[in-house]
């Protein structure tokens, strides 16, 4: 067949190239500066950006939490997506339904949802006045304006927002695992318990994966739900790496300083995802 | 599983839905809290956050409406304007660098498909301050067109994997018909090989559009323009403890996507999952 003309690919690769990958290559270079966004002038600072960060408490308490956030969340979401999906594989003809329901979070906006935990999480909110009413008055904390708490409340709305997209991929890989197989489980003599280790777990092992480490590059980006709920406070104490990058650069114009971070969680990512590439090679073969 | 019908698995079945059922009205409350409350006065949410509102108020959805800070229409007009523009741009530019990836065996054909996959290991946070910075002074920015560009690039990585791999699943025999036949290269694409990924279409429009209209970031920091997401934003912050306020921008922020959902929850959940899966 006639050879293709390159014109095809020039419109994708010149927004591409202008719009991405130039502003990449600008992140690397503002990093190795000092530049405030003001001046007109600024000076190369060679690796002291870097050097700076390793000694920022702010930083490492930012990437602390994005790993507490990641961590809790992957779990959680993974856990109970699958253990959804196992209840949902067994609900009949309610099973659509029930899968709509619990999807719907996910295609809504973050900001608009997080909103909606913030009326029922904040100290004057909506789950405390219930706990009130309730009798359990022991249980009226405060939600997000305490650093411990709001952590935790963040991880609770990003789990309640994409735990039924995990569990809609898992219902997939189940739907995959031959009947058969079940059958022959059922006839050795095998517990539902042992039919879940032997039989499901094994089959549906690449949907795992992919779903762990999906799970993780998305919390790894957090930002939206902390901006809303807790604006990163109180004080420094829930900012994500995100988070941190934007308000360094946006709040306080040390745009040197935030591109530095930035190519970090960069380089953290793309170390992510070759593993990724070469893991889902391994399954592959 | 197994055709055996007995007591025991029929109460299984029973708790399971039942079991089912209560996780999902669990998953529901926080949206039906926030669709009910709309209707109420702030005083009675905090009493009765559950109970229907009898009668419902249009008070908190007036003062959206009347706000003199938020022009609905504005909004909702900026938030389609890219997400319609952005996709069909997107999907455009990249069936087009997807079917000559797929259709050419050259080593320059392999290093670009490298290139445009470089993309989708891009925590996107990174590229606000030197696109910002570069384009400063160049009136580009904090315009539609360069804001919708911007979205565009954003997506090219994911929708070029996308279309690629589909492509690469056609047959050649009806493009090769269609060259004996004396069609140009250009009209093959537009007549045979774009009707033919018409699935694969659907999948990238649902994903990227969906993600283009919710972004918060983005229409913030570039284009500093109104979507509804950076809308509501702005608008809730002096109101932040009248809830049924919040609720009420809330309902206006999600309801397009909520009946776009209903409408068509099939497409919506195999797009965006099918979407994940393979990006």
């Amino acid at each position: 067949m006639k050879r293709k003309s390159i014109f095809f690919v020039v419109p994708a690769f010149l927004i591409y190239t202008i719009l991405l990958i130039v502003p990449i290559i600008g992140a690397f270079f503002l990093s190795l500066t000092d530049w405030n966004g003001i001046s007109a002038q600024f000076h190369f600072v060679g690796v002291k950006n870097y050097l700076a960060m390793l000694s920022d408490k702010r930083f490492f308490n930012a990437l602390g939490n994005t790993v507490k956030i990641t961590v809790c969340v992957c779990v959680v979401v993974n856990v109970g997506g699958l253990a959804l999906a196992i209840l949902l594989n067994q609900s009949g003809k309610l099973t659509k339904v029930f899968r709509s329901i619990f999807f719907l979070p996910y295609v809504l906006s973050t900001v608009a949802i997080s909103f909606v935990w913030m009326s029922i999480l904040s100290y004057t909110g909506i789950l405390n006045s219930f706990l009130e009413w309730a009798g359990l008055s022991g249980l009226v904390n405060d939600f997000i304006g305490n650093a411990h708490n709001a952590i935790i409340s963040i991880c609770v709305v990003e789990i309640w927002r994409t735990v039924g997209f995990y569990m809609v991929i898992y219902l997939a890989y189940l739907q995959t695992v031959p009947t058969e197989l079940y059958e022959a489980c059922m006839i050795d003599g095998g517990s539902p318990r042992q039919q879940f280790w032997y039989v499901t777990l094994p089959m549906i092992t690449p949907g795992i994966t992919i779903c762990v480490i999906m799970s993780i590059m998305t919390e790894m980006r957090q930002y939206d739900i902390v901006k809303v709920l807790t604006n990163g406070g109180p004080g420094y104490s829930t900012e994500t790496i995100a988070y941190n990058i934007v308000t360094q650069a946006f709040g306080n114009n040390m745009l040197g300083y935030s591109s530095a971070i930035a190519v970090f969680l960069f380089v953290l990512i793309a170390g992510i995802s070759v593993f990724q590439i070469k893991a889902s090679k391994r399954l592959e073969d | 599983m197994g055709a055996v019908v007995n007591g025991k698995t029929k109460f299984r079945k029973i708790m399971v839905r039942l079991a089912v059922g209560i996780l999902a009205v669990l998953m529901a409350i926080p949206l039906y809290i926030a669709f009910v409350n709309a209707f109420k006065k702030t005083s009675e949410i905090t009493k009765s956050p559950l109970t229907f509102p009898i009668p419902p108020t249009l008070e908190n959805v007036r003062k959206v409406l009347e706000s003199p800070n938020i022009h609905l229409g504005e909004m909702y007009g900026n938030s389609l304007c890219i997400a319609f523009f952005g996709t069909v741009i997107c999907i455009a530019v990249s069936a087009l660098a997807g079917y000559y990836l797929s259709r050419e065996k050259s080593k320059l054909a392999g290093a670009l498909s490298v290139y445009f996959l470089f993309g989708l290991m891009v925590p996107y946070v990174i590229v606000y301050v030197p696109l910002v910075t570069m384009f400063k002074g160049t009136g580009f920015l904090g315009t539609m067109p360069g804001l919708i560009l911007v979205f565009v690039s954003g997506s090219i990585s994911f929708s070029v994997f996308m279309f690629q791999g589909y492509i690469q699943s056609i047959p050649l025999e009806l493009e090769e018909a269609a060259l004996l036949d004396g069609a140009g290269q250009f009209s093959i694409f537009t007549r045979v090989v774009l009707p033919l990924v018409k699935p694969c279409t659907a999948t990238v429009a649902i994903f990227i559009g969906l993600s283009m209209w919710n972004d918060f970031l983005t229409p913030l920091l570039i284009g500093q323009k109104m979507t509804i997401t950076v809308g509501i934003y702005t608008a809730i912050g002096p109101y932040a403890a009248d809830w049924g306020t919040v609720f009420a921008y809330v309902l206006f922020a999600a309801a397009p996507i909520v009946v776009v959902y209903l409408a068509a929850q099939e497409q919506f959940i195999s797009g965006l999952t099918v979407g994940a899966v393979k990006g």
